[in-house]
């Protein structure tokens, strides 16, 4: 079987995004695509050495992009009416779209909406089964106040980003068993800082 | 070692031209358009008051559910034997959506009354959860949510299950609710045409939003007695170009259609059919009508769609018209694009205006794109 490993890990919370530079529209994303586009670019990871066609991207949110919905909702009577641009981020796969256009990244797409157990077994089926040679891995939890007042989870404002790849180097080749993306961020974190 | 084939073994539908798989193979048959004016939607903040809604009630707090699981009981029936012999750990759902019960947070906002079971199925995996619990799967569940592709993506994931071994049937629902929500964001995007959409056609100028449950049953082919369509291939991409809008030149939905041609080791000439997303919208439109000349050249096979019939139905959308495609394989004919009047400059040379008998169609190329610049393109096959 192919090796897999992980080439690269991060993770974000909101308390990082007043110093994030990355360009002049991150300020217009909604909040869950702002930390899932952070934690990407703080991955490292050089795009341009990669072909940008056989690089995908898998995303799970926590709550899908009900933080934006509430925020949409709650905007309906602005003057002018609902935002479009708003409207736009409803969609749990926004983030997806937002970093595929950042770093140009024309490959297959998965978006799902659950917890973080999902991503790294479907993002290295992609790779197994030569549909991609690399796979950016997103987990975002976002819920704003106002969206944990409606649904049964806390407030949270984080994402965390994986680098998949074919073959070994990297951080560590991917366990098979292991598909929480948390404790595998816990180990590679602690490996990192130990080291 | 070799795969698993996969098939489809069941399907069931609630949409705007009736409940059942009977009212839909009518309206292709028939070029029928379920699109209506809507009181609920003729305030003057909506663009438009054109709609495909399902026949429901307007007062259930649940919407999402009563839909989807309407349409997970007739697949499940109709996939009969094939799904009988298979145990309830090897059944997996994976549940296409994008906004799942958004009804309750209206409710909410609103102050109107709203269960607890609406007000959790605002949650889409909590929705699924619930419907695999309800509908005898114990095996693996997924909600996939890529824009208005989920519903390929949903049966490309479910046909994957299938070929890991993790399950040897998946039921694969879509669903999404007509709601104020949704009318109120694509009128803030001014992308609905106040008229209906008219997919194809020289003054289209917007879509007009629907609402469904559509479900399909994908067994191991080697579970399913009966001869049935083969899920072959998909192919998915990004335009990687902006947010709402598809490239203009129709390069990404172009490279999805290749990825699955050579996953299916087919070639373009040797696709029967179309199945177009086909919105309505000015530069969808423009742009799928591009990216199959791209692939296909001047020697484009026939292509249509449904949305002039179902309106755009969004994360049951990619379901949905699956089945319209399973029926056409069928039953031997090519479906008409309804509410299509006179095709614009640059649409494919095969646009099927009215349904006409076909002879066998072997391959049909499903197609979707979605916000987020999101591509699939999903190849049925029979034997």
């Amino acid at each position: 079987m192919t090796e897999i490993s992980i080439a690269a890990a991060s993770t974000v919370t909101g308390a990082d995004l007043p110093a994030a530079r990355l360009g002049q529209r991150f300020g217009r994303l909604d909040l869950q695509s702002q930390l899932a586009l952070l934690a990407v670019a703080s991955l490292n990871v050089n795009f341009d050495g990669l072909p940008r066609d056989r690089t995908g991207i898998c995303l799970a949110a926590s709550a899908g992009s009900l933080s934006t919905d509430v925020n949409f909702w709650n905007g309906r009577h602005a003057v002018g009416g609902p935002s479009p641009t708003l409207f736009a981020y409803t969609l749990p796969s926004a983030a997806v779209g937002e970093v595929a256009i950042h770093f140009r990244l024309t490959g297959p797409n998965l978006c799902f909406v659950g917890d973080d157990k999902i991503i790294l077994p479907e993002a290295a089926d992609l790779l197994r089964r030569g549909e991609a040679d690399a796979c950016v891995c997103i987990y975002c939890d976002v819920v704003t106040a106002d969206c944990s007042k409606i649904i049964s989870l806390p407030p949270a404002a984080m994402a965390r980003a994986f680098f998949l790849k074919n073959g070994g180097g990297g951080i560590c080749t991917l366990p098979e068993f292991d598909r929480d993306m948390k404790a595998l961020s816990a180990i590679i974190f602690q490996t990192k800082s130990a080291g | 070692m070799r795969e698993p084939e996969v098939v489809i073994a069941g399907c069931g539908v609630i949409s705007a031209v009736g409940c059942g798989v009977g009212p839909l193979r009518t309206a292709l048959q028939n070029n029928a358009s379920g699109l209506r004016a809507s009181e609920k939607f003729s305030a003057p903040r909506f663009l438009s008051n054109i709609v495909g809604p399902a026949p429901r009630n307007p007062d259930d707090d649940n919407p999402a559910w009563f839909l989807a699981a309407e349409a997970l009981q007739q697949a499940r029936a109709n996939a009969g034997r094939a799904l009988a012999t298979i145990p309830a750990e090897k059944t997996g759902l994976i549940l296409s959506t994008t906004k799942a019960n958004i009804e309750a947070l209206e409710r909410i906002s609103a102050g109107r009354p709203c269960s607890e079971t609406a007000r959790r199925h605002l949650r889409a995996d909590l929705l699924a959860a619930d419907l695999a619990a309800a509908h005898g799967a114990r095996g693996p569940v997924q909600t996939v949510s890529t824009a208005c592709v989920s519903g390929l993506v949903a049966i490309s994931q479910a046909a994957k299950t299938i070929q890991r071994g993790d399950a040897d049937a998946v039921l694969v629902v879509g669903v999404d609710c007509l709601s104020e929500f949704v009318v109120a964001g694509f009128t803030a995007l001014k992308a609905l045409d106040p008229q209906g959409c008219r997919p194809f056609d020289q003054d289209r100028s917007g879509l007009s939003p629907g609402e469904a449950g559509a479900a399909v049953v994908l067994v191991r082919a080697d579970l399913c007695a009966q001869p049935a369509i083969k899920v072959r291939a998909f192919g998915g991409s990004n335009d990687a170009n902006h947010l709402t809008g598809p490239s203009r030149d129709g390069s990404g939905l172009a490279q999805a259609i290749r990825v699955a041609l050579s996953a299916a080791k087919l070639n373009p000439s040797e696709i029967d059919f179309v199945h177009a997303h086909g919105t309505g919208t000015g530069y969808n439109d423009a742009m799928e009508s591009l990216a199959l000349k791209t692939v296909f050249g001047e020697a484009c096979p026939p292509v249509s769609g449904a949305k002039g019939m179902l309106g755009h139905t969004l994360g049951a959308a990619g379901v949905i018209e699956t089945i319209c495609c399973v029926l056409a394989m069928e039953n031997n004919f090519l479906p008409g694009t309804p509410r299509l009047s006179h095709a614009a400059e640059g649409t494919p040379p095969g646009l099927v205006r009215e349904p006409r008998p076909a002879a066998r169609l072997k391959n049909v190329l499903k197609l979707n794109t979605g916000f987020g610049g999101l591509n699939g393109a999903l190849i049925l096959s029979h034997d």
